[in-house]
């Protein structure tokens, strides 16, 4: 319903007399959106060498960057465009693009885009398919990431155990060993049942949220295999294996970590400027997701760029769209934390002599993005309530998915 | 060596147990942010948590004020806070005195409406008041911060002031107008002055309103050089990782300005709020 609304009021906007700033004839100013936060060596990069660099290449146009919070990007975007308002491009998390190609702001980069094959097939495809909208291309991928299984060799080595489980069985066998340091000790941590959480487990597991063309759930999200993973992690959790953070609350996740609380978790390659700032003398183990009857199946994070409609230049935005794509950005960007998108590039030197990148590639090899749907957030609040019933035991895995899958199932009947 | 009865000793000592435990409650966080600001690479939470820094820097100070815009929101923030603050103070302070004093045709159903907007929720007038702004050419401006936070307040504000307008003595105005003074001179010279520790609360609260705010300026201000303070601490946190002691730092440097603001107009906003707010 809040949906319906906002695209009457966007669909007014759009049509009212357009953008405020006109293109000059002498040049014109892009307004390019995104969350880098402020101080991180991302955004200086971007700002100090990437944009001056394109800048020189294109007399004429300038472009302006604007960070926004991540936590309030979405709303504060949706505002401004229900108003008219919106930048010439954003940099979007990926689970956010196909919401915002629903309301219609987007261009189909397919359609306007001579070069656009050509930019499609030099990226990794599941980066891309979070781009995809109702049989069209709303952006490209700018960056991406993946969680994969980091252990903590102290605990390890004190629990006499070799090395990283290779499947969730072996995974599972570690629980003992582990528990006997202490009964403050936990194998795994993770923040909550939210998607970012849970996916790799219903995806290893085998089991899924919704059907290849996300028409319903049922089936799938109350399956065999769906149940069976989150009757594992239920399992793990009231024993004392995973650690009481997956009902929300608790330590948090990196913290147990690095004090040797929190004998593994699932996380991202930012972890490793992290340690390599507050904990100089703790050495990441990374190894792949624990593989189950689905295989090592993580979750794919990362970013896309689009290009809004009402921009001031479009040509000028696709322009800066094309240096995104460019060799010269994926890899300055990479340099900082930004893994690039491009398979090609993994030949490069670069990557070949990267301390940790290596896992991460991967893994991305594997692992798939959150269900591309315009209702992912109100998917997202479904699945996290249904994991937080199972935890808990207030409702059993099969009872609480059956409700969930209902729910979504009428969701995606709704549509927007 | 007290000179009160066993009981009532009993007594002030477990209030006094309670005040502490209460204080204790509420000066925590504070504690913990300040620390937290001297600490260096503060990106996961310390265990077991210190209170005292064990290699104290001033590092997350010196990145917060050498990054882009910082220092330039600190300044947007406070002219925009003093702006509210006196826009505020001005037009609510009438607009009380006229409710409390004048009688006109359809006061009531005025006086109602106005107070019957501090029941909309201000997410709700954010699309609204986001058009308005645009069509006014306000985005992007101070002004357009100036005038909604203004809006917003006045109606507790004027509420406020009412209470207090309609608790001072007739006799002073009558008194006044015998002497020939009209109505502007009452309200400048007598009642304005009078009023002096409600009308403090209002500045303080005004000022801090906006100094605050972060949803409305986030949506307007796109402009880096013209954010405000709220927007330029959120934007030290990262999608995946943030950095608290330089949050925090940055925090801290927002809160020296309003715990200087409270010290300083502490003893006529604590009267105000009991005076004023007594009577409706």
């Amino acid at each position: 319903m809040k949906h319906k609304m906002l695209v009457v009021v966007l669909a007014l906007a759009l049509i009212l007399p357009a953008a405020a700033v006109q293109a000059q004839g002498d040049g014109v100013t892009l307004q390019f959106w995104h969350t880098y936060n402020e101080t991180s060596p991302e955004n200086e990069m971007l700002v100090t060498t990437l944009i001056p660099m394109f800048e020189e290449a294109h007399p004429g146009i300038k472009v302006e960057s604007v960070p926004f919070p991540y936590g309030e990007f979405r709303q504060t975007l949706l505002t401004s465009l229900a108003g008219g308002e919106g930048p010439d491009l954003a940099r979007l998390d990926i689970i956010w693009s196909p919401e915002f190609a629903a309301l219609g702001v987007l261009e189909p980069l397919d359609e306007i885009m001579p070069d656009f094959e050509e930019l499609a097939a030099a990226v990794f495809p599941g980066p891309l398919s979070t781009n995809v909208y109702d049989g069209h291309t709303y952006g490209l991928p700018l960056d991406t990431n993946t969680r994969v299984f980091m252990w903590n060799k102290t605990l390890y080595e004190r629990a006499g155990l070799e090395g990283p489980p290779a499947t969730i069985d072996e995974l599972k066998a570690q629980c003992e060993p582990i528990k006997a340091l202490g009964d403050d000790i936990y194998l795994f941590s993770d923040g909550g049942t939210y998607g970012w959480a849970v996916l790799p487990w219903i995806w290893s597991f085998g089991g899924d949220i919704t059907d290849p063309e996300i028409t319903r759930a049922s089936g799938y999200l109350n399956s065999e295999a769906t149940v069976a993973a989150y009757e594992f992690l239920a399992e793990m959790v009231n024993s004392g294996c995973f650690s009481p953070s997956f009902l929300g609350g608790g330590m948090d996740t990196g913290q147990g970590y690095f004090n040797d609380i929190f004998a593994s978790m699932l996380d991202g390659p930012w972890m490793f400027p992290i340690a390599e700032a507050q904990y100089p003398d703790f050495e990441i183990q990374a190894a792949l997701m624990p593989a189950g009857p689905g295989g090592s199946i993580s979750v794919v994070g990362g970013e896309n760029i689009a290009v809004f409609k009402g921009s001031r230049d479009t040509e000028a935005a696709l322009e800066f769209l094309r240096f995104t794509q460019s060799d010269e950005y994926q890899l300055k960007m990479s340099e900082v934390g930004q893994l690039t998108v491009k398979p090609a590039l993994l030949e490069d030197e670069y990557f070949q002599n990267h301390p940790y990148y290596g896992v991460f590639l991967e893994q991305l090899q594997t692992a798939r993005a959150r269900t591309p749907h315009p209702t992912w957030t109100q998917m997202e609040e479904i699945l996290s309530d249904a994991g937080q019933l199972i935890l808990r035991g207030e409702a059993s895995a099969q009872e609480a998915l059956d409700a969930a899958a209902e729910e979504i199932d009428s969701l995606l009947a709704e549509g927007l | 060596m007290s000179i009160l009865p066993r009981t009532q000793r009993g007594f002030q000592i477990t209030i006094l147990i309670i005040l502490i435990a209460g204080a204790v409650i509420a000066v925590t966080p504070m504690v913990y942010m300040v620390s937290t600001a001297f600490k260096p690479a503060a990106y996961v939470p310390e265990f077991p948590p210190r209170f005292i820094p064990s290699n104290p820097t001033l590092e997350n100070f010196r990145t917060a004020f050498a990054s882009r815009n910082f220092d330039r929101a600190f300044f947007n923030s406070a002219k925009v806070a003093v702006a509210t603050s006196f826009v505020v103070t001005a037009l609510a302070s009438m607009m009380a005195y006229a409710f409390a004093r004048f009688e006109f045709p359809g006061k009531t159903l005025i006086f109602y409406s106005v107070l019957a907007m501090m029941m909309v929720p201000t997410m709700m007038l954010i699309i609204p008041q986001f058009i308005l702004a645009r069509r006014l050419g306000l985005q992007n401006s101070h002004t357009g911060l100036v005038m909604v936070y203004a809006a917003g307040g006045m109606a507790f504000n004027m509420f406020l002031l009412r209470g207090f307008f309609e608790e001072l003595p007739r006799e002073l105005e009558e008194s006044a107008l015998i002497d020939g003074a009209n109505q502007f001179v009452i309200f400048t010279r007598i009642m304005l002055p009078l009023a002096r520790p409600a009308l403090s609360t209002v500045a303080v609260f005004s000022f801090l309103g906006a100094w605050d705010e972060y949803i409305w300026a986030l949506t307007i201000l796109t402009d880096p050089a013209k954010r405000t303070l709220p927007i330029a601490i959120q934007n030290f946190r990262g999608a995946h990782a943030t950095d608290w002691g330089l949050v925090f730092a940055a925090s801290l440097t927002a809160v020296v300005p309003t715990v200087l603001l409270f010290i300083f107009f502490q003893r006529y906003f604590v009267q105000g709020i009991s005076t004023g707010a007594l009577k409706g």
